[in-house]
């Protein structure tokens, strides 16, 4: 199960690479955020697998492909200037990037020593959830509510028509 | 690291995964020119985050942190995508197109 979502999440996120259309792009995006949902259950955290899939897959998906249509630009411009040694040197620094992430996590002792399994195997429940994030994280609860109301403020007065 | 491993899932083929994701988002960032489509890399490198982030509270013992913190990540994402998408409509005002490659004002 595990290697199947995480096919699904890396084959996504690769077709959304090689994609040139942007509302296809947009689909793989969006099953890419399933298989991750899927990965979240295998943690025993459906929790965080139904917030994966009504807030990502589901609001942030349609918002990205609203602003596509909206915007009418589906295809990629042809590039004005070539740019091929930025395009290689992305492609050498990305290349390396993995390569070392890779070694890195199958190198490390302390990740190979922890636990195969993990330790517990409980479910995460909303109640165990809510209790936390009400008594302990309360602060940063209001404030993320804030930030929210902040935002909303600063997106309507960014595409808010000048004044004539 | 065996091939039972792989298939079940130890911790570290899911931050191997989580690293993978990123790097592509990050591939998807550098080397893609339309700005809708490297906002959806952003958006997986994002999730690329929340992956490791909540298989290593399931490795502490199923930490409920853990899943906070995902939920507060995920409210700052949507304000981030509200705003991004905002810049991006207004930069299509300004330019006429989502290309980045028009968007060098500052080189100027």
């Amino acid at each position: 199960m595990f290697l199947a979502f995480a096919l699904i999440t890396l084959g996504a996120a690769f077709a959304l690479f090689m994609q040139r259309n942007a509302v296809q792009a947009g689909l793989c995006m969006m099953l890419s955020f399933f298989g991750v949902a899927g990965l979240f259950l295998l943690l025993s955290n459906p929790v965080a697998a139904a917030l994966q899939v009504i807030i990502y897959s589901g609001a942030i998906t349609i918002l990205v492909l609203f602003v596509v249509m909206l915007l009418q630009s589906h295809q990629e411009e042809p590039a004005a200037r070539p740019g091929l040694v930025q395009k290689i040197l992305s492609a050498v620094l990305v290349a390396v990037l993995a390569l070392g992430a890779i070694k890195l996590v199958f190198s490390s002792s302390a990740l190979a020593n922890m636990p195969l399994e993990p330790p517990n195997k409980e479910l995460m429940t909303l109640h165990k959830l809510g209790e936390q994030l009400f008594s302990e994280h309360i602060v940063a609860l209001e404030a993320v509510g804030l930030l929210l109301l902040s935002a909303m403020v600063a997106a309507v007065i960014l595409v808010k028509k000048e004044a004539q | 690291m065996s091939i039972g491993e792989l298939i079940n899932g130890s911790l570290q083929a899911y931050i191997a995964v989580s690293f993978l994701l990123f790097v592509v988002g990050l591939s998807i960032v550098l080397m893609r020119r339309s700005l809708l489509v490297q906002f959806m890399g952003v958006e997986l490198m994002l999730n690329a985050t929340n992956l490791a982030l909540l298989a290593f509270a399931k490795w502490r013992g199923g930490d409920v942190s853990g899943t906070v913190l995902y939920i507060l990540i995920i409210a700052v994402a949507a304000c981030e995508a509200a705003v991004g998408l905002a810049l991006i409509i207004g930069l299509f005002r300004r330019l006429g197109s989502t290309d980045t490659d028009g968007a060098d004002a500052l080189r100027r």
